[in-house]
């Protein structure tokens, strides 16, 4: 091992210094945010960036941010050049976003006349406008889906601009949630950038540059490392998801991983194209879902930076679904697309190390959006879950039961938060028994959880796994498929796994979500 | 006589005040974990007094059933659909990026979980009501499981508690310990308020069992137990809330905290008590801090807990070079067995591990003649020899490496001491660092001078501190109840809602044997504005919502007054005063500390090898001044000071430093 241009000690001691700064900002952001969605579910991400648009850290909030935040940033920079005081806001999926309730800004770091780096934050609203509540609608185009912000500045030399601030609320089904939520990303860069001037009045501008460098380059050897321990070869694995929402179709994604010496590619040519619906994923996401499964494979506690990716190349075809262009609807592609990414990367890395590959997880999000006006308490509403579902087993270890899997973990909103906020009431919250794949470690079982409207409303539904199982691996049994199903009058009616719908005073919303797979066949000993 | 007994791991420490002499003395026997009273009774035997004992008595019992699953078969009952809350959770998984990590398993299983028919709306209003007449069979069912203890958690309790009541009736009735929500914690949020009206099940029955023995041997004494919160309460109240007593010691540490704060005039501190495997810290502002959100070996327990931040280092920290050429720290420990290279309990075959106590070896920082006050012998070579294996595959000296090893810990420990502060908006610099735990002399001044921190405290006791803070600590009880109002919402009406809740304290005050002119009730409502899912508990008074943006505004960076506010929860902390033991300041003697001297030695410090004074800590009078570099060796710990450093023992042996 040779470390002849860095101090090992230094090195581990500026991990810990990069690390702790996104962690605070996300307790200020978590803290003051408004929409359930941030603080409860915890559905955001922030880091920091040097000012070529490296990422120096992150967060360990929430996957699917992982690899676009540092596309964002870089594409966002490339556009808007920032100056002292300004932020920059954007959703625009097409210029640095991934799907348009997630709202990113963007704050430059100047010490003295000279740009130091960025800090950023990207949280999902839970309301951005669009053609239904919670923004997350069956669209055909990008239009559809809501507000779309293209790298703007929210704030100039300091000063909100109002003009900027005022159209986004007016396109907004809840301003004030809004408005509360963008107070709080402000906030959490702001206690960023200090934290960075901070760091900057204790080494130096100078330090902290080499030292960031030497982050990037001692993650990058740590993947390295892991990707030479690999065999050599190549490694395939396809899967589908249900539909695209619109047409009846399976959406095929198919990836050959390549594995060379301490290098790996990742293909994804063979998959379907862009869909008329919006599981579309733009490449961040792709590119999110990659980083994600190689930083499940290294050491725990390797530094979340740009370095994990050095070592790996990604194609994804333009006009694909795992990298759809302008102006394709993509709400889906964030939430549902990349949980099968993720499904058909570790198929193909189970064939390389089948020790270390956990089944396939339910491999959808179950987003369940619902609005309206709210007859009870006077008032518009939007509400925006996810739920969890079974976890695919491991090698010696069964999967986890109710609970979210790869490309998320946002909490549950609390029934009793739910009751006193919305017009629902929550009839049953249990474990779906039985629907884990059987094996010698069986799969973790999917959720069951029963809405009673109280108000009329229009839900949209945008899941996956309704038509075809989360796999095993090495023997195990899928996992069951999910259900949604509309109870109505007493009589049960089957919905499809993505769509809107108009639900009545008295309707049952009944959301069962998939199994895990297992792993090992059963009699083996 | 009072007595704080702290029962420890390895030790159990005693504190006794003896109001006659208005002084401390201290000791420790090795604790009994196969019965840990034996140590405390055994203990308590060395200290007769022909008048009535207090013992204030904090122990690990209902942590230890919690952590290692050793609590009673516990049975759960909930409202009809809604039994998987407990293992559900929130359904995030513990770990993101580690397939290997599951959360805890449930402490009841679902076959001991049931379901009763019943529900109350979120206004209150009883939907559909319970039917009494299933009680008596599910109570027969349960006893006949094997269960010893019931929690009874029903959605929306809080509002309407006379469900869980008529149940918590019937399993009396069939003599099984029960602990209901409405009683435990009557807030919302049904997982955490299950969680821990779980945890009370589970740990109440071996807790009972604890007391009763300990009771019966000290029938002549006034015992009195330790809580998380940082106040006492009577056996009685501990057993029907065990799962407040969850983190008794670290609560002790925090309270002597305050007692040193009342000695030196520090009104604001950050605690930093370094032990063998861990270091736990915790920041004093004029008052404890409390937390509502605390997390035990992963189980979230609702009831107030002092805010204690832990990190995985400590002076048994193990030091390794990893993949990708970073020399790291921890957060595996060697332990006691094998412990640090140095302790020379390798086993044959093994590779010494150099740890962070080897490191302050080889730097001349340790006196390998006195570790402990020389009921242990330490081992330099051992040290040198794991710690070079280590500079061998860095390329750097077994100076260098000892050194990085130092730094790399200390800044495991920053990161802590950040966390609790600046994190939560407070500047260290306008603290004193309170260093106790026996690892911890050694780290501190360094420590303060990374952050700014201009002062550091050793107090007198610093190994038995937790036990020294019970001998200080007050009768305390909280109590909450969620009551969803809007913010505009007239005064007066809060405040009748606020009566209940003080009449209730006033009562069970009473109890505990505190008259009204020693009770202090301080109401407060936990406070958000319409939308928001995190609530800020501001004091109770006519300008409570102008304090909440106030407080909002210094603690997120912004607010909005005209925004609508919801009054989330009402809560009350009633402390019982109790007559703190004054400790008699002692006169000045001298500024020279010069009979305390031992030696000088040469020792590694940041600047390189300086010859070095070594004093014996338990020799310097009050009022002596010590000019850095210095070691003071005392029998609880070592503290160092570097070059600029300067320290000074005040007239009750605390020593401050004052960082160069």
């Amino acid at each position: 091992m040779t470390h002849s241009n860095y101090d090992p000690i230094k090195l581990e001691i500026f991990k810990h210094m990069f690390a702790a700064i996104p962690e605070e900002m996300g307790a200020v952001l978590q803290k003051s945010s408004y929409s359930p969605n941030i603080k409860e579910r915890r559905d955001f991400s922030c880091a920091l960036f040097d000012a070529a648009g490296n990422m120096i850290a992150q967060a360990a909030h929430i996957p699917v941010h992982l690899g676009a935040m540092p596309l964002s940033v870089q594409q966002a920079i490339q556009t808007l050049p920032l100056n002292p005081g300004d932020v920059m806001i954007l959703n625009d999926p097409y210029r640095g976003g991934t799907h348009l309730p997630d709202i990113t800004l963007v704050s430059p770091v100047y010490v003295e006349e000279t740009l130091f780096g960025f800090a950023a934050n990207r949280a999902h609203h839970a309301d951005v406008g669009g053609m239904t509540p919670g923004s997350m609608p069956i669209a055909r185009e990008l239009y559809q889906e809501g507000l779309i912000l293209p790298p703007i500045k929210l704030v100039e030399a300091g000063q909100i601009n109002r003009g900027v601030w005022e159209m986004i609320l007016a396109n907004v089904r809840t301003p004030v949630e809004r408005a509360g939520d963008l107070q709080a990303q402000l906030a959490a860069n702001q206690r960023g950038v200090r934290r960075l001037l901070d760091l900057v009045t204790r080494y130096g501008t100078e330090e902290l540059h080499t030292y960031s460098g030497h982050l990037l380059a001692y993650t990058e050897r740590m993947t390295r490392a892991l990707i030479k321990a690999l065999p050599n070869g190549q490694y395939s694995f396809s899967d589908q998801l249900d539909n695209d929402g619109i047409g009846e179709q399976a959406v095929p994604i198919r990836v050959t991983i390549t594995i060379a010496g301490e290098q790996a590619e990742i293909d994804f040519s063979g998959s379907a194209p862009q869909q008329q619906g919006s599981v579309n994923a733009v490449f961040a996401i792709t590119l999110s879902a990659v980083y994600y499964v190689f930083r499940c494979l290294l050491s725990l506690d390797a530094p979340n930076n740009s370095g994990c990716l050095a070592p790996i190349r990604v194609i994804a075809p333009e006009g694909s679904v795992v990298n759809a262009v302008h102006p394709a609807p993509v709400a889906g592609g964030n939430v549902e697309t990349s949980q099968r990414i993720v499904d058909v990367l570790l198929g193909a890395m189970a064939q390389a190390a089948p020790e270390k590959i956990p089944a396939a997880s339910q491999g959808t999000m179950n987003n369940t959006l619902i609005g309206g006006w709210d007859t009870q308490r006077k008032r518009p509403f939007t509400y925006y879950e996810t739920i969890g579902g079974g976890m695919g087993a491991l090698h010696g270890k069964p999967g986890d039961s109710a609970i979210h899997s790869h490309m998320t973990n946002t909490l549950n909103t609390p029934v009793e938060a739910l009751e006193f906020a919305y017009p629902f009431r929550v009839l049953q919250y249990a474990i779906r028994q039985g629907s884990g794949g059987a094996g010698r470690y069986p799969g973790g079982d999917g959720i069951i959880r029963d809405l009673l409207m109280l108000s009329p409303a229009q839900a949209s539904l945008l899941t996956d796994r309704r038509s075809t199982r989360p796999y095993g691996l090495n023997g195990g049994s899928p996992g069951e498929q999910g259900e949604n199903l509309l109870i109505r009058d007493g009589s049960n009616k089957l919905l499809p796994s993505k769509g809107s719908f108009d639900l009545k005073q008295g309707d049952i919303l009944s959301i069962r979500t998939p199994g895990g797979g297992g792993h090992g066949e059963i009699d083996a000993d | 006589m009072r007595i704080g007994v702290d029962i420890g791991g390895t030790f159990t420490d005693f504190v006794v005040y003896n109001p006659k002499t208005k002084q401390v003395l201290t000791f420790k026997r090795l604790s009994t974990p196969h019965n840990p009273a034996e140590a405390m009774l055994a203990g308590l035997e060395q200290v007769p007094s022909p008048e009535k004992r207090e013992i204030i008595h904090g122990s690990t019992v209902a942590t230890n059933a919690l952590l290692e699953g050793k609590g009673a078969p516990t049975a759960l009952v909930t409202t009809q659909g809604f039994r998987d809350v407990l293992q559900i959770g929130r359904q995030n998984r513990p770990s993101l990026y580690d397939w290997q990590a599951s959360p805890p398993p449930p402490l009841v299983p679902r076959e001991w979980r049931y379901e009763v028919t019943e529900r109350v709306s979120h206004q209150g209003e009883v939907l559909t009501a319970l039917d009494l007449s299933q009680l008596p069979q599910l109570a027969t069912s349960i006893k006949a499981s094997g269960v010893e203890s019931v929690a009874v958690c029903l959605l929306f309790s809080f509002l309407h508690p006379d469900h869980e009541q008529a149940i918590q009736q019937a399993m009396r009735d069939a003599g099984l310990f029960v602990s209901i929500s409405s009683h435990v914690l009557p807030t919302f949020r049904e997982y955490e308020r299950t969680s821990t009206t779980v945890a009370n099940a589970y740990v109440a029955p071996v807790m009972d069992h604890y007391l009763a023995e300990i009771e019966a041997q000290l029938i002549t004494d006034d015992l009195q137990i330790m809580q998380s919160n940082g106040g006492s309460i009577h056996p009685e109240a501990a057993r029907t809330h065990a799962v407040r007593c969850i983190l008794s010691g670290p609560a002790g540490g925090a309270v002597g905290a305050i007692a040193v704060s009342r000695q030196t005039g520090f009104q604001q501190l950050l605690t930093f008590d370094m032990g063998g495997t861990s270091t736990d810290v915790t920041l004093i502002d004029g008052e404890l801090k409390v937390t509502k959100e605390a997390s035990v070996g992963g189980f979230p327990i609702g009831v107030p807990i002092i805010d204690i931040h832990t990190v995985g280092s400590g002076g048994g920290s193990i030091a390794r070079v990893d993949e990708g050429g970073a020399l790291r720290v921890g957060p595996e420990s060697a332990g006691a067995v094998p412990g640090p290279a140095c302790y020379g309990q390798t086993p044959p075959g093994s590779l010494p591990l150099p740890t962070v106590t080897d490191a302050n070896l080889v730097l001349g920082r340790l006196a390998p003649e006195y570790f402990l006050g020389g009921q242990m012998t330490l081992n330099p070579h051992a040290a040198i020899e794991a710690i070079s294996r280590l500079g061998r595959q860095l390329d750097l000296s077994v100076e260098q490496v000892a050194l990085g090893i130092i730094q790399v810990a200390n800044a495991h420990m920053e990161r802590a001491l950040r966390v609790i502060s600046i994190e939560r908006g407070h500047d260290p610099r306008q603290f004193a660092l309170l260093s106790f735990g026996g690892a911890g002399g050694l780290h501190a001044a360094d420590l303060a001078r990374s952050l700014s921190i201009p002062q550091v405290l050793i107090p007198p006791q610093a190994a038995t501190f937790s036990a020294f803070g019970m001998i200080m600590a007050d009768v305390i009880k909280d109590y909450s109840q969620t009551v969803m109002l809007p913010g505009t919402t007239p005064l007066d009406s809060i405040g009748q809602h606020l009566e209940l809740l003080k009449a209730q304290a006033v009562e069970e005050m009473r109890a505990e044997g505190i008259q009204r002119d020693n009770l202090v009730l301080e109401p407060a409502l936990d406070l958000r504005y319409q939308g928001q899912s995190f609530e800020l508990t501001i004091p109770f008074s006519a300008k409570v919502l102008e304090d909440f943006n106030t407080v909002h505004q210094n603690t997120y960076g912004y607010a909005n007054p005209h925004a609508p506010v919801e009054i989330v929860n009402l809560r009350l902390k009633a402390t019982g005063i109790v007559p703190s033991p004054e400790i008699q300041p002692l006169p000045f003697e001298t500024s020279d500390p010069s009979r305390a001297y031992l030696d000088t030695r040469p020792l590694y410090l940041t600047q390189g090898r300086i010859e070095t004074k070594v004093y014996a800590g338990e020799k310097l009078p009050p009022g002596s001044k010590i000019t850095g570099p210095a070691l003071i060796l005392r029998e609880d710990t070592t503290i160092l000071l570097e070059t600029k450093d300067q320290a000074e023992v005040d007239p009750y042996l605390n020593l401050i430093i004052t960082v160069g």
